[in-house]
């Protein structure tokens, strides 16, 4: 009995639920687990392969108690939540696990196939006998990590100081492509990526924030922001709500590009944005839950940007 | 014509107010410009700004009371920090920053809004119109 | 649907830029456009007369007007269009002239920009739905906030009306500026005797509450229903049990500046403010007084008769309802030491303001009425009046007129004459504003009847020499220059809002000028209103005036007060947001940003929480409207489908323009 299913198992005690993972055979990877009682929680685990942040679910369950398994990136997404009266601190438990990163499962897969079993050892993965430095296959948020410390948490699983967040790289591959275009180019860039859209509005089911859910206007289309149409232009407005919707408020989960079925890389612009609500507003969203998102506030003395540019 | 157009997003109050006070004192202005009036800068949504790129605008333009001065008090503090934002996004949404600004005119600002409108539109119209597509 | 598009001529204000007839083409050939019409004057009544004609004969259900700024006529032709049987928020009026016709030449640019614009309005109308103004009751009282003669002139009018009145001066009397001056122009009244009458009226009057020592802390609300914070501020004096009689200022041993003389001569830190101060009660100035300084003294209070001294005394605050507020707050004089260091920069004791020079007049001033040069105590023989001190002047930032010098400077000549006969009085001018009613005859008078030299030029530089103040500056009309030596320079410095104004704007929402004057709501047609509804202005907080001019604003502010006052209900606009409570996600980022606290929660069946707009308190920011993530609280006539339509059908290249598509549809152009 691992140290994690022993408390998962204890915070069933008082919650109704525990969100969680178990390892699926058939990904060779973690897959989400809802933990109803103290037996289905023995199979919890926690690897680098538990990528998905749970906290998409918790809005839903609010008439609920639930505890939830949250890797440092995951909490701020709670914390987000609390913020903005999603979530109340009084019916949720988070389990913080110490991680050292995750990883891209696309990557993993591109790598070694899909569906085999992945061993995490040290500094390299191991699958099937292929090995790759474990740095290279992490997902860019993990690199440079700033949150593996619990923001808040009610039970530490493990020691959250033993680990050491990965090093920040270098804006290699893409990003460097990105941020060698001119806007002309970034605008062609945009309209080839959002012209493999389907609008199957996966990236807004799997981020924790968009809890609009069905009545979100990319779906909606009520106002009329964007039209039903399948093509580039129709896609992009839609994205483009999501985006401003998410500002101030997004925590860079990374959850909405790893849904995308297409591959569309939706965290240029996130991270984009994350990084001028930062530089701009000195604010990280979900890293205090006593913070208003910078959006819904303003400062008379501070706000001082040339507005003559 | 110089064939860019030109969406201006006023506050009914005080840029819109000045900009009919330029049109009082006859003070001749490009033609580029299409002006849609709000109640104040603090119901322009940011979509609108890229709704209007992507319908084809080379230039958005948004003119509210100055800060300090807002007919509802607050709303133009929070528009300035939606439009900071915004034009912090443009470059990584492919539009050229210099296609959009925010500024503040007031109701007895008629000169200062001719001024406004001849610099953007002549910034603007050194860019040229922008390709076509989506935004 | 069928909208009716009328374009207005405007006379030739438009039809000389606009071709007005393709405009009407134009918009014939645009989605559910049934009539085109261009008119002459649609203002005019033949104009209105043939709208409403075309709605009732052609069954019209939306009217786009393109004409003037809707800021100038949109309720003009709501009314008409109302008069028709429609919904008087089914109109669009697009604006072709101030914002087309009159700031653009060629006629094919500004007929272009016009059909781009109708084109606009009728995508606009057509998503429009009938909106239906509401009404709030209106509290019947008004705040009049500044005691000088254009605050008591508002409250006294006010309350001479059946309307309760408060009064809150921030100064422990009433009287401003004007009980400071000694006699006024153009016909020498004794100032404070016309004043003085009226300042007992107000404490005696049983309209008016008056709050002195006070200040306003803050303002919440709307026209008809403001709610307002008062701070009264403690004076360590129980204002009931005061008698005015003075003992306590004679008796005590800390001195503290004088500011009712305008800092000529020296006050007590506890002091009534004048002999005939309105109330006749002390103030203690706890940043003089020794108690407070110290922690030793309370001589005023062992010497009060009646018991009247109470240093525990704190700042209490009253919250008051009111319908309508005047703001009368005034002026104060620009402090020219800074900008001029050519005239010493406040280095020389005998070149004083003009204000200090009026308390030097004065009979109740600190030196009895004596005119005195402060360095010495000597009589002036030769007094140099320079005007247009921080007014007029570029070079210090400051040009515009200070309306009033040229006056009291020939009303201090005369004056100073009157005093010590054997003096002789210089002005230096830029030019002699003499506008008013008897004011051209009154400076003539200072120089053919008292002999006042008037030198045409600007005065350079101030220095002493031998005990005199030599003025050096250039008469342009002799073309020379001139050196006058003073014995005493009396500057006419310009002047600004009161120091506090900008502060109380804020508190007010009102806009302000660099000089912090009040903006009125039109230059022309509103000219004691605010862009914020019932908020009125009075006297020289909203520029320069003189005493007149104060007063006839203040009685113009009261009508407009007594007229509001004097409806029961006010009709509030229905512009407002309002929730589709199905769709609300309960986030309540909508009541994180709404400026007027309209927003609250309310509790479905099933126990969801959601927000709910309060019609009522609700202004039509639209703040909520974008921060609403599904978008569902919008704002009534400015709702993102209107928005969206108006900028996507204004930037849509015009389809060539069909004559079977509009002679399809039957309609005429008529001119």
């Amino acid at each position: 009995m691992t140290e994690l299913v022993t408390k998962i198992q204890e915070v069933l005690n008082e919650a109704d639920v525990v969100l969680g993972w178990v390892h699926s055979a058939a990904a060779g990877a973690a897959v989400p687990a809802w933990f109803h009682n103290a037996v289905e929680a023995e199979a919890a685990v926690f690897d680098s392969t538990c990528v998905h942040n749970l906290a998409v679910h918790l809005p839903r369950l609010q008439d609920r108690t639930a505890g939830i398994v949250a890797k440092g990136c995951d909490i701020r997404s709670v914390v987000q939540l609390i913020s903005e009266g999603q979530v109340r601190r009084d019916r949720v438990r988070i389990i913080s696990v110490p991680c050292p990163g995750v990883v891209d499962v696309k990557k993993v897969w591109r790598c070694f196939g899909y569906g085999k079993k992945l061993i995490d050892a040290g500094g390299q993965v191991e699958m099937e006998g292929k090995t790759a430095p474990r740095e290279e296959i992490l997902l860019w948020k993990c690199r440079g990590c700033r949150d593996t410390a619990p923001l808040i948490s009610d039970v530490v699983v493990g020691d959250p100081a033993g680990v050491a967040p990965p090093s920040p790289a270098e804006r290699t591959g893409l990003r460097e492509r990105f941020d060698a275009m001119t806007p002309a180019e970034r605008r062609r860039f945009w309209q080839e990526q959002f012209s493999r859209c389907i609008r199957c509005n996966a990236c807004r089911e799997a981020c924790p924030l968009c809890f609009c859910r069905d009545v979100c206007t990319m779906q909606t289309r009520e106002p009329h922001w964007t039209g039903g149409q399948i093509n580039a232009r129709e896609a992009e407005m839609a994205q483009h709500i999501r985006i401003n919707h998410l500002a101030g408020r997004c925590t860079g989960c990374e959850e909405c590009e790893r849904a995308c079925p297409v591959g569309i890389p939706l965290m240029l612009l996130l991270e984009e944005q994350n990084r001028a609500v930062e530089k701009l507003f000195g604010y990280r969203a979900g890293t205090d839950p006593e913070a208003k998102p910078p959006l819904l506030v303003f400062d008379i003395d501070n706000d001082t940007w040339d507005s003559e540019r | 014509m110089s064939g860019v157009k030109i969406i201006g997003l006023l506050c009914n109050w005080c840029s819109y107010a000045g900009a009919d006070m330029a049109g009082t004192a006859r003070m001749k202005q490009p033609a580029a410009l299409r002006v849609v009036r709000l109640p104040c800068t603090g119901r322009v949504n940011p979509l609108l700004v890229l709704k209007a790129f992507q319908e084809g605008a080379d230039g958005v333009l948004v003119s509210g009371c100055h800060p300090g001065d807002c007919h509802y008090n607050e709303g133009n503090y929070y528009a300035r920090r939606r439009l900071e934002l915004l034009a912090a996004m443009l470059p990584a949404l492919g539009i050229e920053p210099e296609r959009f600004r925010y500024t503040w005119v007031s109701a007895s600002e008629g000169a200062r809004w001719t001024e406004v409108v001849e610099e953007f539109t002549g910034r603007v119209e050194a860019l040229g119109p922008r390709d076509g597509g989506a935004a | 649907m069928r909208i009716g598009v009328f374009v207005c001529q405007c006379g030739t204000n438009i039809a000389a830029t606009v071709a007005t007839r393709r405009v009407v083409e134009a918009a014939l050939s645009m989605r559910d456009v049934f009539h085109g019409e261009s008119i002459q004057y649609t203002c005019s009544d033949p104009g209105q007369r043939a709208i409403i004609d075309a709605i009732q004969q052609k069954n019209l259900t939306r009217v786009v007007l393109a004409a003037c700024s809707p800021r100038m006529h949109e309720t003009t032709f709501r009314r008409a269009i109302a008069q028709a049987g429609m919904n008087p928020f089914m109109l669009e009026m697009v604006n072709i002239r101030e914002q087309c016709s009159w700031i653009h030449s060629d006629i094919d640019t500004a007929t272009e920009k016009a059909i781009d614009l109708v084109r606009k309005g009728v995508a606009r109308v057509r998503r429009q739905t009938p909106l239906h103004a509401g009404s709030v009751p209106v509290t019947r009282r008004a705040l009049v906030i500044g005691g000088g003669v254009a605050g008591i002139q508002a409250a006294l009018d006010i309350a001479d009306a059946g309307v309760p009145v408060t009064l809150v001066e921030k100064s422990p009397t009433l009287g401003g500026n004007m009980a400071r001056l000694d006699k006024t122009f153009p016909t020498l009244d004794c100032s404070s005797c016309i004043l003085t009458p009226r300042m007992v009226e107000v404490k005696q009057h049983e309209n008016i509450d008056l709050m002195v020592s006070s200040e306003i802390e803050n303002v919440r609300g709307y026209i008809g229903n403001f709610e307002v914070d008062i701070r009264r501020k403690a004076t360590c004096v129980i204002e009931e049990k005061c008698t005015g009689c003075m003992i306590c200022e004679q008796k005590c041993p800390s001195r503290a500046p004088d500011d009712f003389n305008a800092g000529v001569g020296e006050s007590k830190a506890i002091s009534v403010a004048f002999p005939q101060a309105v109330p006749l009660v002390a103030a203690l100035r706890k940043e003089y007084c020794r108690l407070f300084l110290k922690g030793r003294c309370s001589v005023c209070k062992k010497v009060c008769p009646a018991g009247a001294i109470d240093y525990e005394q704190e700042d209490r605050f009253v919250t008051e309802r009111f319908g309508a507020i005047v703001a009368a707050t005034g002026f104060e004089q620009f402090d020219w030491k800074k900008a001029y260091p050519s005239f010493g920069g406040g280095l020389y004791p005998d070149v004083i303001t003009s204000l200090e020079y009026e308390r030097m007049l004065s009979a109740s001033g600190p030196t009895g009425g004596h005119i005195r040069r402060p360095s010495d105590g000597a009589e002036p023989k030769h007094i140099v009046f320079i005007s247009c001190v921080g007014s007029r002047d570029e070079s210090v930032g400051r040009p515009a007129c200070c309306g009033v010098g040229c006056m009291y400077q020939a009303k201090q000549a005369i004056l100073t004459k009157e005093h010590i006969p054997d003096s002789q009085s210089y002005v230096f001018y830029l030019d002699v504003r003499a506008g008013g009613k008897g004011y051209e005859e009154f400076v003539r008078r200072a120089t053919r009847e008292f002999g006042t030299i008037y030198v045409r030029g600007r005065v350079g530089k101030v220095y002493p020499r031998n005990g005199k103040l030599i003025c050096m500056g250039t008469d342009t009309l002799a073309g020379h220059q001139v050196e006058v030596e003073a014995d005493l320079v009396v500057l006419a410095a310009g002047l600004n809002a009161a120091g506090a104004a900008a502060g109380l704007a804020r508190k007010l929402n009102i806009s302000y000028d660099m000089y912090g004057f009040f903006s009125e709501g039109h230059p022309k047609l509103k000219p004691v209103e605010t862009n914020t509804g019932g908020v009125f202005l009075a006297g020289a907080c909203q520029g320069p005036k003189d005493i007149p001019a104060s007063v006839a604003q203040a009685g113009a502010a009261a009508a407009k007060v007594v007229s509001l006052l004097s409806r029961a209900e006010l009709e509030t606009s229905p512009m407002v947001a309002e929730v589709n409570q199905m769709k609300c996600t309960g986030c309540f980022k909508c009541r994180e940003v709404c400026p007027y606290g309209a927003i609250e929660e309310q509790e479905l069946r099933g126990g969801r929480r959601v927000a709910h707009v309060i019609g009522s308190l609700c202004q039509g920011c639209g703040l909520c409207n974008v921060a609403c993530p599904p978008a569902v609280i919008p704002l009534k006539g400015y709702t993102d489908n209107q928005l969206i339509a108006e900028v996507v059908e204004v930037l849509r290249e015009p389809e060539p323009a069909s004559s079977a598509g509009a002679s399809a549809k039957a309609v005429e152009v008529a001119e």
